[in-house]
């Protein structure tokens, strides 16, 4: 029986929980899917450092989870409030009716029952539907190959999100069964007449309180814009605070210090509805103060780890190509053949390939021979990091050429008085680049031993060892004598699996190999002192960097723009109530349909706009300052991901404002 | 004297053919300029329906109401509005005055909506404050003034605009009785000096005796019309009970 009127009750208010009950599916759906990814790796041909990473990845996504699941916990709770006020008077009829509390909480429960059923279905059915298109993403971040079309299905997803949510849906229920039995019968009844006592806040005070938390902001931008963030320290605390704090001043004061500046222009005040929705927004704002400030640090959130975090993935995606030039690399410092070194221990490179080059960084005695000679005169802050003071390490011509060889390119010719600038960081470092340029451009000679040397016209980009970061920033290669009174910095060897004809799987038996050896010779320091790294290593490891930076950011972007585009909403459309006589007012003193939609629309639309324009703010100087950081790691195209997170801020928030604006437009003027 | 209102014919019926209530039932009348005009009616006589049908917030099933010797009835939805706006003005019981605004705004507002001129509306709204007393409390919120300076501030609101009559459904419904006789002084005065035109609903005998003419209404019929003419208003009070008595409408009058 009561089980039946939560039926019908959900049935009936449907429209009205339509947002919510789409709110809490698109909640459901996000999270089985970004918990589901390791799943999908059965559609996919991935290396044996690739499932390690994507391991990593889901150990990550169950940690983001419960952070996630807090989230959603309190826009549940708070949106079952809300609804529950919303229906204070038709509460107030069941007990008047001779129904208990506790049968009223009985059919209260009932109902949040059945919408966490239906939503956490209806989530979980677009969740597994959608996370088979989202593999396709996946595979496409973490750079590998489909096999070909499976169904995916994750049993332990789909388990996490049956028991988070259900955690949530119970917390849901004894909350609104608490609530109830603190409701007095006189208060429901009257739940209609009741009218929240707008409190009037001096004008004045708002106008101090709304300089006051510009300064806060100014501040806390011009100082997080002079110190970077660096580092995690109090200083950058300090600054967020700050900058918090402006924030929610800024909210407490804006619309009344909006009304007294509008108000002294009184032909913009007193015309048409103007003074209406000035009116009607400083009356609700200072209840609602908190949660748009909230909202603001949300979405600034939202808009810098969407803009940031995809930016990773280009500076990733690029530096991968740069650094991959051949299959497999290793390294060891100083002198000696990596290659004896291995067919000592048993491993015997030609099994993989039938040829390899190995070659050495030198260190000349002449300590004049410094980076500084090249890049001293290049004062740009972005290169501070390179050490005028440390060696310029020589590569011999010989060994650059047959390098390219190796990597089918042509070589370069030098004559006996000549050397070339080498750096394989310029992709990454555009300023490096540009002062490389001009620095041959100068025919400034570079002196070794009291020579002088001509340099080479042209500047040596490609890479020449396979590593996760190219690390050799900037040597010259020279004639090979040159060498002749130098000491081995490193030594190199490179080669491509050509023994077998796919090279993919060659790399990973190379790399089970190198494991067994490692765990065999675990003792003998000499062969720890090797480090080398595969294509596959590289690519997996940078694609699941990659992978982790955008999954988290745009997990965590997502569930930050959808809750508070869903508290706006939920704010707005249990307002729409209470607007509704007012707007029925506005109506018998003769303002047309027209007048009165465009009023309820700027009042939403300024309702909305107000966090975002603030965050957005926010963003541009949060984007700024991670951008500087960024860049010390390569260049990043800045325009293209914030555009792709305008878009889908767009996207979003506008779906959530329209819905908003139809839903409040059907209740008022019905 | 100047017609401002003829009702003709006029019905409206609710409900389907099988169950079919006729809230007005052909009724007829007509207002002048200057009139202070009542409609008396017990709960469910249709007195209610009859205004809003001039107000033009509802419909009429068939006859065509006249204001300024223009047919209501044909109008469209979007010059309703309009004409709601300049050539009427409401009084309602339960005031409606939008609470977010103080009272300077709330009169003002119809102003603003029709976009006269910032300078022009504020000294009418000081005009017709001060005609109704209302001059010093017109920077408060409608929650911190008194039952009847609200309705005082809801006539001003209603007056404002110059209407060319102004609708009251039991503007007095709300307010205890002294403030209902300051209301009802100022309706008079309104009446006598400005030469307002007001048609008010009430089924309060007290309220109505201020009026010059009464209409009761019955089932949806107009069942009497009285004339105050030139007797005292405790006079036509005694008439209008009488009258109420013979409709056997309020309860307190039956015994």
């Amino acid at each position: 029986m009561f089980f039946k009127l939560s039926l019908k009750n959900v049935r009936k208010s449907f429209k009205n929980y339509a947002l919510y009950f789409l709110t809490l599916t698109f909640g459901v759906c996000i999270f089985y899917i970004f918990n589901s990814i390791e799943a999908q790796k059965a559609m996919m041909h991935i290396s044996e450092s690739t499932a390690q990473m994507m391991m990593t990845l889901t150990e990550l996504m169950g940690t983001i989870s419960v952070f996630v699941s807090i989230i959603l916990g309190f826009l549940i709770v708070y949106a079952n409030n809300f609804l529950i006020r919303r229906r204070k008077r038709e509460i107030g009829i069941y007990m008047i009716l001779g129904m208990e509390k506790g049968k009223v909480a009985k059919i209260l429960a009932a109902e949040t029952f059945i919408i966490g059923i239906l939503s956490l279905g209806a989530g979980l059915a677009a969740g597994v539907f959608l996370s088979q298109g989202l593999s396709v993403v996946t595979a496409k971040i973490f750079d590998v190959d489909m096999i070909g079309y499976k169904f995916i299905f994750s049993q332990e997803a789909f388990l996490k999100t049956i028991v988070y949510f259900g955690i949530i849906f119970l917390i849901v229920m004894a909350m609104s069964i608490i609530s109830v039995s603190k409701y007095k019968l006189i208060d429901l009844v009257n739940a209609d007449k009741q009218n929240e006592k707008p409190k009037i806040k001096n004008t004045w005070c708002s106008v101090i309180l709304f300089i006051l938390s510009i300064a806060c902001i100014g501040t806390a931008y011009k100082l997080v814009l002079k110190n970077g963030i660096k580092m995690f320290d109090k200083r950058l605390l300090f600054e967020i605070i700050l900058g918090s704090i402006g924030t929610f001043l800024f909210f407490a004061s804006l619309s009344g210090f909006f009304l007294k500046v509008i108000q002294s222009n009184k032909k913009l005040y007193l015309k048409g509805l103007n003074m209406f929705i000035l009116r009607q927004i400083n009356s609700r704002i200072n209840s609602a103060h908190i949660s748009m400030s909230l909202i603001c640090l949300m979405l600034f959130f939202t808009i810098g780890i969407l803009s940031t975090g995809l930016g990773m993935t280009d500076v990733m995606n690029k530096s991968y190509k740069e650094s991959t030039p051949y299959d497999v690399s290793f390294e060891k410092e100083g002198e000696g053949s990596i290659y004896e070194k291995f067919k000592e221990y048993g491993l015997d490179i030609y099994k993989y390939t039938d040829e390899y080059v190995e070659f050495s960084m030198y260190q000349h005695e002449d300590k004049n021979l410094t980076k500084g000679q090249i890049l001293k005169n290049f004062n740009d802050k972005k290169l501070e990091w390179i050490s005028d003071e440390s060696p310029l390490y020589l590569i011999k011509v010989s060994d650059y050429n047959k390098l390219m060889k190796l990597q089918g390119k042509d070589g370069i010719d030098l004559s006996q008085n000549q050397v070339a600038v080498f750096s394989d960081y310029t992709e990454a470092v555009p300023e490096l680049r540009a002062a490389l340029m001009e620095f041959i451009k100068m025919k400034h000679p570079i002196n070794i031993s009291k020579k002088d040397y001509e340099v080479y016209p042209k500047l040596l980009t490609d890479a020449v060892v396979t590593g996760p970061v190219s690390n050799i920033v900037v040597a010259i290669v020279v004639p090979d004598d040159v060498t002749y009174k130098s000491s081995v910095f490193n030594t190199m060897i490179s080669f491509n699996c050509n023994r077998s004809s796919n090279s993919f799987d060659a790399q990973d038996k190379l790399e089970k190999e190198l494991i067994s050896l490692d765990k065999k010779y675990n003792d003998k320091k000499d062969l720890m002192m090797i480090e080398g790294a595969t294509k596959n290593v590289v690519k997996s490891m940078l694609a699941g960097t990659n992978a982790i930076i955008a999954f988290v950011g745009i997990y965590l972007g997502l569930i930050f723009l959808i809750t508070s585009a869903a508290i706006l909403a939920l704010q707005q459309l249990s307002e729409a109530a209470d607007n509704r006589s007012r707007y029925n007012i506005l109506k018998k003193v003769g303002s047309d349909d027209k007048l009165i939609n465009r009023a309820l629309f700027k009042q939403i639309a300024i309702y909305f706009m107000m966090p975002l324009a603030l965050a957005c703010v926010h963003s541009v100087v949060g984007i700024k300052v991670a951008n500087d950081i960024v860049k010390t790691m390569g260049h990043i195209n800045a325009i293209g991901n914030i555009i792709i997170t305008a878009v889908l801020i767009l996207v979003v928030y506008g779906s959530y404002f329209t819905a908003t604006y139809f839903s409040s437009k059907r209740i008022i003027l019905k | 004297m100047k017609e401002v209102l003829k009702v003709s014919n006029i019905e409206k019926y609710y409900g389907n053919k099988s169950n079919l209530t006729k809230a007005i039932d052909n009724v007829s009348f007509s207002v002048n300029e200057g009139e202070f005009v009542g409609i008396m009616g017990a709960s469910g006589s249709g007195k209610t329906t009859l205004l809003n049908c001039i107000s033009t917030i509802d419909t009429v099933t068939s006859g065509h109401i006249y204001i300024r010797d223009m047919d209501i009835t044909e109008m469209k939805s979007r010059d309703l509005a309009r004409f709601r706006r300049e050539e009427l003005g409401f009084v309602f019981q339960d005031f409606n005055l939008l609470d977010t605004l103080t009272g300077f705004e709330n009169i003002i507002l119809t102003l603003t909506i029709s976009g006269v001129n910032h300078k022009e509306a504020e000294k009418r709204v000081l005009d017709v404050a001060n005609k109704l007393d209302i001059a010093d409390i017109l920077s408060k919120y409608p929650y911190e003034m008194s039952g009847g300076q609200r309705q005082r501030v809801a006539a001003a609101r209603a007056i404002i605009s110059n209407p060319a009559m102004i609708l009251a459904d039991e503007p007095t419904g709300a307010l205890d009785s002294k403030s209902a006789r300051m209301l009802l002084e100022s309706f008079e005065n309104l009446n006598n000096k400005l030469k307002a035109t007001i048609l008010m609903v009430t089924h309060d005998a007290f309220t109505a005796s201020y009026c010059s003419r009464i209409l009761f209404i019955k089932d949806g019929r107009i069942f009497n019309e009285l004339i105050k003419g030139e007797s005292s208003r405790k006079e036509f009070f005694n008439k209008i009970i009488d009258v109420v008595t013979l409709l056997g409408g309020d309860a307190t009058n039956v015994f």
